[in-house]
């Protein structure tokens, strides 16, 4: 049975003062109900992801259903940390092939501005295993990817410059994109000028504490041609892993393992040989901007190790032979944890329709590729999606 | 318009029953793995159960290690303020097992020897010194 993504929405990216939770989901649900030119009635379930917690509604699924109309369809809420947009897609996709219901939506949503940055970094810290991790010694979020980048800049000889371009390229991207957070070009003096956040990782390797809502609605090849929709971007296949809770547990600090079992799933599963030649473009989880260097490597589209010079090459730019996060990343357009996921299926889907004005990549294969990483690799999916 | 929400403090009391001669030992300056007598699986952190089901044994971790990972964390999560400075943590591997712990003026590959010792908060654990 194959599952199609007939609609995608996404609300404006930052510090949303002006909405509730409830309110900024609403946004993207809107947009993606209208994209697909279907009411809400047509919905069967609806998943709404939200790792919130950060947040007063400490169980958001219900007030964000009832807000946008689905009261009485689920909601199944799902968290997979900074994974949780992907599982609420996945779980939207599986009720579908499972033939459970026709007309799936999955809602990712993230308020994270309510609370301070030094709250905020406690919360991010417990994203491991709190007693022995955060409780002892104060990792911070950043700090779980500053340990990697660490690990990568000594046995690979990766330097700040090269994680300095992943920034300067996400951001160039996202100040052409209208829903992104930053909208200014930076240099890569500003990055090694910015002060340490966490060593080596600086202010501008960390991606933005972000509101955001984003929406997908899925629904089956039969529901589709009933729908008389000719235009759908499909789920060709989807990986998932996951890895320790603890990172001393972790056999090695240059890159996930998460992200390379789920890669090597989801490209058997597609019958992908060769990730540069095949996808047109490719959203990354670039949380940090060693996180990107990494998931090139993790991902094959470079050898492990290669993925600072690969930065180099602009290969990974708009116009290069892979362009990777053209929307401006988790980096640069924001990163509310589980508005990302599903905000990546967005960008790919307006990328495959030929949709992304200013950032449009050229389209050959009509395949795109989605990597979204839950905590410091303890979650990963990794989707291919194709028009 | 904001409106405040009403505060929510949490404190959990953490069992740690089953992992108690972890935490002893910390007072004691020992940090201990455990290893299942059945399949040899070493665990750090330490846990009761082996997932074969065999019994584990509780090991003291000696000798040297070797940096693997670092950090030097700048911006300070709450629950931290105190220590009022940048901190340092580290991942270090001693044998068949990675340990964490507090560590100053590190870089990977550093030779580390393990102590304890309790924080200003009253929190016991792993302070790595460079050999």
């Amino acid at each position: 049975m194959r599952v199609g993504i007939i609609g995608v929405g996404c609300s404006k990216f930052g510090r949303r003062d002006d909405v509730t939770i409830q309110e900024l989901s609403y946004e993207a649900v809107k947009e993606a109900l209208d994209d697909a030119g279907l009411s809400r009635n047509d919905v069967d379930i609806s998943v709404v992801g939200s790792v919130n917690t950060r947040g007063y509604e400490l169980m958001p699924a219900v007030p964000v259903n009832e807000y946008c109309g689905f009261a009485g369809k689920g909601p199944i809420r799902v968290e997979a940390a900074c994974a949780t947009g992907a599982a609420a897609v996945y779980t939207a996709y599986t009720s579908i092939a499972s033939k459970m219901a026709d007309v799936a939506i999955a809602i990712g949503v993230e308020k994270m501005t309510e609370v301070d940055t030094a709250t905020s970094l406690a919360i991010g810290g417990r994203g491991g295993n709190y007693l022995w991790e955060f409780h002892q010694y104060g990792t911070t979020f950043p700090a779980y990817y500053a340990m990697h980048a660490s690990a990568h800049m000594a046995k690979y000889g990766t330097t700040e410059e090269q994680l300095a371009k992943v920034a300067v390229k996400a951001h160039r991207n996202a100040a052409k994109n209208p829903k992104a957070h930053f909208r200014k070009e930076i240099s890569v003096e500003d990055v090694l000028n910015s002060r340490y956040i966490t060593y080596p990782l600086k202010l501008y390797d960390c991606s933005p504490i972000s509101d955001g809502s984003s929406a997908a609605i899925l629904a089956s090849e039969e529901k589709i041609r009933e729908l008389g929709i000719d235009d759908v971007v499909w789920i060709e296949s989807v990986g998932y892993a996951s890895d320790t809770s603890n990172m001393t547990r972790r056999e090695s600090f240059v890159g996930l393992k998460a992200t390379v079992l789920a890669r090597e799933m989801a490209y058997r599963r597609a019958g992908i040989e060769g990730p540069i030649k095949e996808f047109d473009i490719a959203t990354v989880h670039d949380c940090f901007t060693i996180a990107e260097i990494m998931a090139y490597e993790d991902l094959g589209f470079c050898r492990k190790g290669e993925g600072g010079r690969l930065i180099e090459s602009g290969e990974t730019d708009l116009g290069g032979k892979i362009p990777v996060n053209t929307f401006g990343g988790l980096k640069a357009k924001g990163h509310p944890l589980a508005a990302t996921g599903v905000a990546m299926v967005y960008e790919i889907v307006k990328q495959l329709r030929g949709e992304a004005r200013e950032l449009q990549v050229d389209l050959k294969n009509y395949r795109g590729l989605l990597h979204n990483v839950g905590g410091t690799g303890h979650f990963a999916y990794v989707m291919v999606l194709r028009r | 318009m904001f409106i405040e929400s009403r505060e929510l403090l949490m404190k959990h009391k953490i069992p740690v029953v089953k992992t108690e001669r972890y935490w002893k030992g910390l007072e004691e300056g020992k940090v201990y793995k455990t290893v299942c007598k059945n399949c040899g699986e070493e665990y750090y952190p330490p846990i009761a159960e082996c997932l074969c089901g065999g019994e584990v044994e509780w090991v003291e971790i000696e000798g040297e290690g070797v940096v693997e990972a670092f950090t030097t964390v700048h911006t300070i999560p709450a629950g931290f303020e105190w220590y009022g400075k940048p901190y340092t943590i580290a991942i270090a591997r001693f044998g068949n097992v990675r340990v964490m712990g507090w560590a100053e003026n590190v870089k990977v590959g550093d030779r580390l020897r393990l102590k304890t010792g309790k924080d200003k908060t009253g929190v016991w654990k792993v302070y790595f010194e460079v050999v």
